[in-house]
């Protein structure tokens, strides 16, 4: 990015926190409640990111994070107190990701994608199955906290979620997950732990998930499994995700809410066509922009950078992979 | 001669029924360019491999400055100072040449911890190695020689005390060999590097290298000066089919 791109995007990441901080000042219950759909989505995709975007390993299992988390919260219901309770969800997560990071990160590719999903699925059932045993179909949460809390819940995750990535991104750590990316035997020889650092960032982008699925569990007060451990969310994050596009802090805010404010509209204005318009944008951005929306800014500023450095003759355009993480000192301005 | 920096005793590697490397052993001193020398699959790459750490040795020793180091893995070996580079180029396509070079700086031998500070220690390096131009560029628009070339100024700015250079030379005119054996004696020269080096290019090999270890179908088959190699009944038979 440009040192006016990074000003840009600063300065629309500083007035998108103020406005949803600010929300519940002027907001009704329904607005706040889409608002808080627009939150957790955030906070899914840019955790997301901190392994996927990172690694190049997609994950299409991400829900089964958000379900322990909700699992954990509906288990300790009314014996823990609820932020303890979140938090656990989180740690439970966690280490879940620690503990089949090992195997699960020894594939790669297509296989990656696949092993992940049958995990989440596996958990799903399991959960499904133990619940069934003792009895529970569903249970019903009495005297969930006000959305109020809820949100600001959410708002808190959602920003700790975008500084995680941000902070990964710039990092020496992020540095070794992209050229691991690139190539994982290359980044091996030349001294990256990369076993180390698939799993340190898988288990960083369970975190916040766990979090995230046990403040939701509050959220909806009627716990099913077969809805916190929906593979459609697991989907809906690679979707957003690719959307957006690139590897930093961008793509998944751009995405994110992009696919949120269009879903919204479409869902309210166009109820029966809703699922086959939101189907064309999907396959159009992945036919014409397979780098998503950063991919598109991005070429649009070089295109600008590159004028400017023909006329002036300074050195260096934006390099293809623009990013947080790279020196953006050679640039035109 | 003091302790050898490199001692390879005895090292043997197969993968199921075939043999790749059987039973190989030499020494390399210190600032020393040993050569490599043997025809496809004579097992070159496969001894890259087991001793950057890529693949483990069926049997055998590895000792690096006096260390068992066969068996760890590729990036505890970088740390302790050695380095490879790969005949089939891996760069890091999708970032820039810069970046590439960085990643070696950041998490080799020297491990520096900013961004900052390793770019300023990759300079020298992408100058000597011509890379300098196109530093801003996604590696994966250098051409061939130019990502040869980013192989070996990665394996430098690791910091690397031995460096493996696996078929460097491989597809360059000969004007550009000559410049190459120039950039790698000067580098070596400067960073008092010790080089093992694979080619297939006959004449920068022996141009280049004090001494070569010839291997044929996984074993050693003569080690010694180019001139002894040059008279050696069993490298001859072997490569000219002559009589010994």
């Amino acid at each position: 990015m440009t040192q006016r791109g990074l000003r840009v995007w600063g300065v629309t990441l500083v007035t998108l926190a103020l406005g949803l901080a600010l929300l519940p000042l002027v907001a009704n219950a329904y607005l706040l409640a889409t608002a808080l759909g627009l939150l957790m989505w955030l906070a899914l995709t840019q955790s997301w990111c901190v392994f996927s975007r990172m690694t190049g390993y997609v994950s299409l299992g991400h829900v089964v994070f958000y379900g322990l988390g909700a699992y954990v919260v509906v288990v300790t219901w009314q014996q823990w107190p609820l932020p303890l309770a979140v938090l656990a969800g989180g740690a439970v997560a966690a280490v879940f990701a620690a503990l089949i990071g090992g195997p699960v990160l020894r594939v790669r590719g297509p296989y990656f994608v696949i092993l992940t999903f049958g995990v989440a699925e596996l958990v799903r059932y399991a959960i499904l199955a133990g619940e069934a045993a003792s009895g529970t179909a569903s249970r019903i949460l009495f005297g969930a906290p006000d959305l109020i809390l809820i949100y600001a819940a959410m708002y808190a995750l959602a920003l700790a979620a975008t500084v995680l990535l941000l902070a990964v991104s710039r990092s020496r750590f992020g540095h070794g997950l992209r050229s691991l990316r690139e190539n994982e035997e290359a980044a091996e020889t030349l001294g990256v732990p990369v076993v180390r650092y698939k799993l340190a960032a898988f288990v960083l982008s369970a975190a916040i998930p766990g979090m995230v699925g046990g403040v939701m569990a509050l959220r909806s007060t009627y716990f099913v499994v077969g809805q916190v451990f929906d593979p459609m969310i697991s989907v809906t994050i690679i979707a957003m995700a690719l959307l957006g596009g690139g590897d930093d802090t961008r793509g998944p805010v751009l995405g994110t809410v992009f696919l949120f404010v269009v879903e919204e509209l479409l869902w309210a204005n166009a109820p029966l066509a809703y699922m086959i318009i939101l189907g064309g944008i999907l396959a159009g951005f992945v036919l014409l922009a397979p780098n998503g929306l950063v991919g598109m800014i991005d070429a649009r500023r070089r295109g600008v950078g590159a004028d400017a450095a023909m006329a002036s003759t300074a050195p260096g355009t934006a390099p293809a992979v623009a990013s947080l993480g790279s020196a953006p000192t050679q640039e035109p301005t | 001669m003091s302790t050898p920096v490199l001692s390879i005793e005895g090292l043997s590697k197969r993968f199921g029924g075939l043999v790749a490397l059987h039973d190989v052993g030499f020494d390399v001193a210190e600032g020393e360019i040993v050569g490599i020398m043997g025809a496809n699959g004579a097992g070159k790459t496969t001894l890259f491999s087991l001793i950057a750490g890529n693949a483990r040795p069926s049997s055998g020793r590895i000792v690096y400055e006096g260390r068992e180091i066969a068996g760890l893995s590729p990036d505890r070996i970088c740390r302790l100072g050695i380095a490879r580079t790969f005949q089939i180029v891996k760069p890091f396509a999708g970032l820039t040449v810069r970046e590439n070079v960085r990643t070696a700086a950041l998490f080799g031998r020297l491990g520096v911890r900013h961004a900052r500070d390793a770019d300023r220690h990759a300079q020298p390096i992408l100058d000597a190695l011509g890379l300098a131009a196109d530093a801003d560029r996604p590696a994966a628009e250098l051409t061939l020689s130019g990502q040869k070339r980013l192989e070996i100024a990665r394996a430098v700015a690791t910091g690397a005390r031995l460096v493996l250079l696996d078929e460097v030379m491989a597809g360059l005119t000969p004007t550009e060999v000559a410049q190459m054996l120039d950039t790698l004696r000067q580098i070596r020269r400067e960073r008092g590097l010790t080089l093992l080096v694979i080619e297939h290019v006959m004449r920068a090999l022996m141009d280049l290298c004090a001494r070569i270890v010839v291997l044929h179908h996984g074993e050693r088959i003569a080690a010694g000066t180019p001139e002894e190699i040059g008279r050696d009944g069993r490298v001859l038979a072997v490569y000219f089919g002559a009589h010994a």
